[in-house]
């Protein structure tokens, strides 16, 4: 397989991950063909060495976080944890309900756990993978899955339990 | 006070839900579950989770858009409409820049007061033009001559870019800004993972040389120094030894 036909291979898996990661599709394309171009560009210099998934999702995940950086700037992007929490309604009764309390509950998520916890609900990365593709070690990689998860359950009513805290 | 063991904390059950445990330490968990319902009501709000999400996000039609088709066959970069948003924030930025620098430039002046507006003016430039796809640099670094004389000329010095290759970054260009100063100049590199860095440069006149001081702006970070009546930035979002590295190339070729 050539390398531009490996990559092509892997193009739906960063389409879904950038359409969820800008939740929008078209958004989601920019950034796709953004990191294609990059990628095509930079073939000749990247070492062999590694996965080639992981080094896609590294350029894609890095231009997200160029475009983020100005959008932060703004200023309309606040840590999760100084927003006041809003009550939510129970999932379950209402399935269109809940994954729309999801989804609001994804884009309040702070960037790089929403980036994290996306690599492995929607891609099914393994730690190491998920690791990689952040370029980051494992034992943060897991720390920031479970914030992410935990945040999401506050967000969506679904923490119960106050036991149940990280390790750190 | 009681012999049951203590419940199992949610970074436990992470690595056992998403498979990364060897199969005696899941055994291990899969035991404890039965008698510990807050795990077991945890576990299924991580499926229900993943549900979401995969519901949210489907895998995309396999048919896949022309223009990621082209980007992927094509080695020069096409011209991307839907970028025009892109091109706004630009704009936006650097509407920014100019009034990050006449703020400034009202303020008290005191001894270092260039440097840090030239650390600031670095590191806007550097947000506004590393998130750009069609035209991150003026003069691409493939019209290399081109780019010297006429940068030389803009700024009223010699204009050579460092070699960053050895550190893995390729010169793509470079662009003159407008600066407190005068034209500033701005290269940009990019290493084979995509990441980007700049080096910006302006006319510092009557300042003294300096050693590398550091400053920060949300994830960018810049050192910046100032050499022979000229100020210099090295920015990017890297970790500070990272970044010091590519200062002392940049320092060690520009003198």
């Amino acid at each position: 397989m050539t390398a531009l036909n490996e990559i092509e291979s892997h193009i739906p898996a960063l389409r879904r991950y950038a359409h969820a990661l800008m939740r929008d599709l078209d958004a989601g394309d920019d950034l796709v063909q953004d990191c294609l171009e990059r990628a095509v560009a930079a073939l000749p210099s990247r070492r062999p060495d590694g996965s080639l998934k992981a080094w896609l999702f590294r350029i894609l995940i890095n231009r997200h976080r160029d475009i983020l950086r100005r959008t932060a700037r703004a200023g309309h992007l606040v840590a999760i944890e100084n927003l006041p929490v809003e009550p939510a309604t129970p999932a379950g009764q209402d399935g269109h309900m809940a994954l729309r309390e999801t989804e609001a509950a994804i884009a309040r998520l702070p960037d790089d756990q929403r980036r994290a916890l996306l690599l492995v609900a929607l891609e099914g990365a393994s730690f190491d993978e998920a690791a990689a593709a952040l370029e980051i070690p494992k034992g943060t990689f897991m720390s920031r899955l479970a914030r992410a998860r935990a945040a999401l359950r506050t967000m969506t009513g679904r923490a119960d339990s106050v036991r149940r805290k990280t390790h750190e | 006070m009681t012999q049951i063991p203590a419940p199992l904390i949610e970074e436990d059950l992470i690595a056992y839900f998403e498979g990364a445990l060897t199969s005696e330490e899941h055994d291990r968990i899969t035991a404890r579950l039965d008698a510990d319902p807050q795990a077991q009501a945890l576990l299924a709000d991580w499926t229900a989770q993943n549900d979401a999400l995969q519901q949210l996000y489907p895998a995309p039609d396999p048919a896949l858009p022309d223009r990621l088709t082209r980007a992927l066959h094509q080695a020069a970069p096409p011209t991307a409409p839907s970028w025009q948003g892109w091109r706004i924030a630009v704009m936006v930025g650097m509407l920014a820049i100019g009034t990050a620098s006449g703020w400034i430039a009202h303020g008290v002046a005191r001894p270092g007061q260039a440097q840090v507006v030239l650390a600031q003016a670095a590191m806007s430039a550097h947000d506004t033009f590393v998130v750009e796809v069609v035209h991150p640099v003026e003069v691409a670094a493939t019209q290399r001559d081109h780019m010297d004389s006429w940068m030389s000329k803009r700024m009223g010095t010699d204009m050579r870019p460092p070699d960053l290759d050895a550190a893995g970054f390729r010169l793509m260009g470079g662009r003159i800004l407008p600066s407190d100063s005068g034209p500033a100049g701005l290269y940009m590199y990019e290493n084979g993972e995509g990441q980007r860095i700049t080096l910006y440069v302006s006319n510092q006149p009557g300042q003294s040389d300096s050693a590398f001081r550091f400053a920060t702006q949300g994830d960018t970070q810049s050192l910046y120094w100032n050499d022979a009546d000229l100020g210099y930035a090295v920015v990017g979002d890297m970790p500070r030894p990272a970044l010091r590295a590519l200062a002392d190339r940049v320092y060690d070729q520009l003198i």
